[in-house]
């Protein structure tokens, strides 16, 4: 019983980066802007918030600055994407190779080291396990709503689906990218705040460890649609909640390798997507990775 | 050489706005040229490091790049890389008597075949049940970490050892260093893994030029609904074709395998598949162009070692910056063209007005 109440709970805590990462994807690819570039964008805003938070001992402007890089992130990979017609996953990874390089590089400039950030004291951490997870929540059902029922909403849509009937209105379908780009990053960067500031002290290199990744196929299984995206991050939290329990444990008295175990999350990930039969109103939105 | 026009406004674009980094860490952009220039070219052991950091991106590039040429985005390469070298070194230990001229070959049929298979089952996923190459190729990179880490340190370790690596590869599947051999490379580790890859590029290129397959994959790529309505298979296209980039990718760690460190250590793939990437979308389709970029990225993996030791601010991860601001450059040659072209026609419109 208590085993599975800590699984539980270890499942829930490590949706959190996963729910906000899914839903910052979600929003700019329900634009048309496909978004490979989660990843980074959850390392900047982890990196951003510990360094912050590090520097001036203050933990709210350390969620303050993950949330804006993470924004400015954000607005940048949506503009090169949108601005220069090219595709949209190249630029993606492009994005993700230029801050695996650009984070340790400024880490060496500020801090002496390529390797993260000082630790972060108790004190100047964000110690809100529930806060973040509950506001995860309250933006599942923010979305669900806003994406049916608000101007808003449609337009985003509009931009993913058929960007002709935004021209046709006098509304630019690249404007809204780059917003939805912008606002994405933003919410992904709530999920960098958490890694390196609720979960962890400090910002460690590649501490997203392909979360982003996972984030996104998350958001795929789930239709693109708020509620199914959030049971499929459930789905994966467990399934790291689970490597978690696993490691150093011996299953029937064998002793599991540790490498296998931790790659439980990405042969789970592998084994949904192969099985998800993609139904009515799963599909993905029909302009996207298309120039505008 | 009119095509190189983009190639070259992309360098020098991703090398201003590298200085601009520079100067606001605190670095003089001179400094760090030289510094770069230096580690990469400045002794024949430079060069030689150069090289050897060079030839298993010739392979991931060709990787990538096949897999452009039908239309395909093979990101698994890092994966592809690292299992191929896992094979490698598994014959290797397991079939170490075997004499050399049976030996390397068999390593890299295994190679081949080890990283061919593993990027055959991220295109039957997407064939067979619709999972984007992309995303199913960055979560192989993933497993294969696992995977590999397994193999390693469960089933091949040497306990001896106080590193993550596997036992020792038999003397026979060990290549010989181009030092030895022709005279090149001082004292780095180039091996003759370098003229492997350049053979490899050659055949890549006649095979995709010349041949009826190399068409119809060019096909799948340039003109899919021409290719289909031609009696071309789609989906068995897309197969063969990530079988082929994969068992490109798996050959890239003979040079770090058999050449140099005769065994498989954790991590040795050290991002050669990721740069795969940069370098074919800089090199574009043809093996002179992938051999030529890869050169140039080795160049700036070596050069960007001695980063950390002669500059203050600035790490070797700056090579990484530099790498996916090249890309970036590259990927948006639709709009410098369209810049260049504006440019030139302001430039020849204004002549004609002052003309008039």
């Amino acid at each position: 019983m208590d085993l599975l109440i800590a699984f539980l709970e270890s499942t829930l805590r490590v949706s959190v980066p996963l729910l906000f990462a899914a839903y910052g994807g979600l929003i700019s690819e329900r634009s048309g802007l496909a978004n490979v570039a989660i990843e980074g964008q959850l390392l900047v805003s982890a990196f951003s918030a510990a360094a912050t938070a590090a520097v001036t001992g203050n933990p709210w402007l350390g969620l303050l600055a993950g949330i804006s890089s993470g924004a400015m992130s954000g607005f940048t990979f949506g503009f090169l994407a949108v601005m220069s017609r090219a595709d949209q996953i190249v630029v993606g990874i492009a994005f993700n190779m230029l801050v695996a390089g650009f984070i340790p590089t400024v880490c060496r400039a500020w801090f002496g080291v390529t390797g993260g950030t000082p630790q972060l004291e108790m004190a100047n951490r964000l110690n809100s396990d529930t806060a973040f997870f509950l506001s995860a929540l309250v933006l599942a059902g923010v979305l669900f709503f806003a994406l049916r029922a608000t101007r808003w909403g449609l337009r985003l849509k509009s931009a993913g689906d058929e960007p002709m009937a935004l021209v046709v209105q006098g509304v630019s379908p690249a404007r809204i990218r780059i917003l939805a780009g912008t606002l994405g990053g933003a919410i992904i960067g709530i999920g960098g705040v958490d890694l390196s500031m609720v979960q962890g002290s400090g910002y460690i290199r590649d501490m997203a460890g392909g979360r982003g990744f996972i984030a996104l196929a998350a958001l795929i299984l789930g239709g693109w649609k708020p509620i199914p995206t959030a049971v499929a991050c459930f789905v994966f939290a467990a399934a790291d909640a689970t490597q978690m329990l696993l490691q150093g444990q011996k299953l029937f008295d064998v002793s599991v390798p540790n490498s296998l175990v931790q790659i439980i999350p990405y042969i789970a990930t592998v084994f949904v997507l192969a099985m998800r039969v993609s139904g009515r109103g799963m599909m993905a939105p029909r302009a996207i990775n298309q120039p505008v | 050489m009119k095509h190189l026009i983009p190639v070259v406004i992309a360098l020098a674009l991703a090398a201003i706005l590298t200085s601009i980094l520079t100067l606001a860490l605190g670095e003089s952009p001179l400094h760090v040229a030289t510094v770069l220039l230096k580690g990469a070219f400045g002794t024949p052991t430079a060069l030689g490091y150069t090289l050897y950091y060079a030839t298993p991106l010739i392979l991931t590039g060709l990787s990538v790049s096949w897999a452009l040429r039908a239309g395909l985005f093979n990101i698994g390469a890092e994966g592809q890389m690292t299992m191929g070298g896992i094979a490698m070194a598994a014959v290797g230990i397991k079939l170490s008597s075997l004499p050399a001229i049976l030996a390397w070959p068999v390593a890299m049929l295994a190679g081949f075949i080890a990283g061919g298979t593993w990027a055959w089952i991220v295109a039957w996923l997407k064939v067979r049940r619709g999972v984007h190459e992309v995303l199913g190729s960055i979560l192989f990179n993933f497993l294969s970490y696992g995977f590999a880490g397994f193999l390693i340190l469960d089933v091949f370790r040497n306990i001896a050892s106080q590193n993550p690596e596997t036992l020792e590869i038999g003397e026979g599947f060990r290549l010989s260093g181009l030092a030895d051999f022709i005279g090149v490379g001082g004292t780095s580790p180039l091996n003759l893994a370098f003229l492997i890859a350049l053979a490899v590029a050659v055949i890549v290129d006649v095979v995709l030029q010349k041949t009826i397959f190399g068409l119809k994959t060019r096909w799948v790529g340039g003109a899919p609904e021409f290719a289909k309505r031609s009696g071309v298979s789609l989906s068995a296209t897309t197969l063969r074709t990530f079988a082929i980039s994969g068992g490109l990718a798996g050959l890239a760690g003979a040079s770090v395998v058999l050449g140099y460190m005769h065994k498989a250590r954790e991590g040795f793939a050290a991002g050669a598949g990721f740069v795969g990437i940069a370098v074919a979308l800089l090199g574009g389709s043809r093996a002179a162009g992938i051999v030529a970029a890869a050169i140039l990225f080795g160049a700036l993996q070596k050069g960007s070692l001695d980063l950390d030791l002669d500059t203050e601010k600035i790490s070797r991860d700056l090579a990484g910056v530099v790498q996916a601001l090249i890309v970036l450059a590259v990927a948006s040659r639709s709009l410098l063209e369209a810049g260049w072209l504006k440019a030139k026609e302001r430039i020849l419109s204004s002549a004609s007005d002052g003309g008039r």
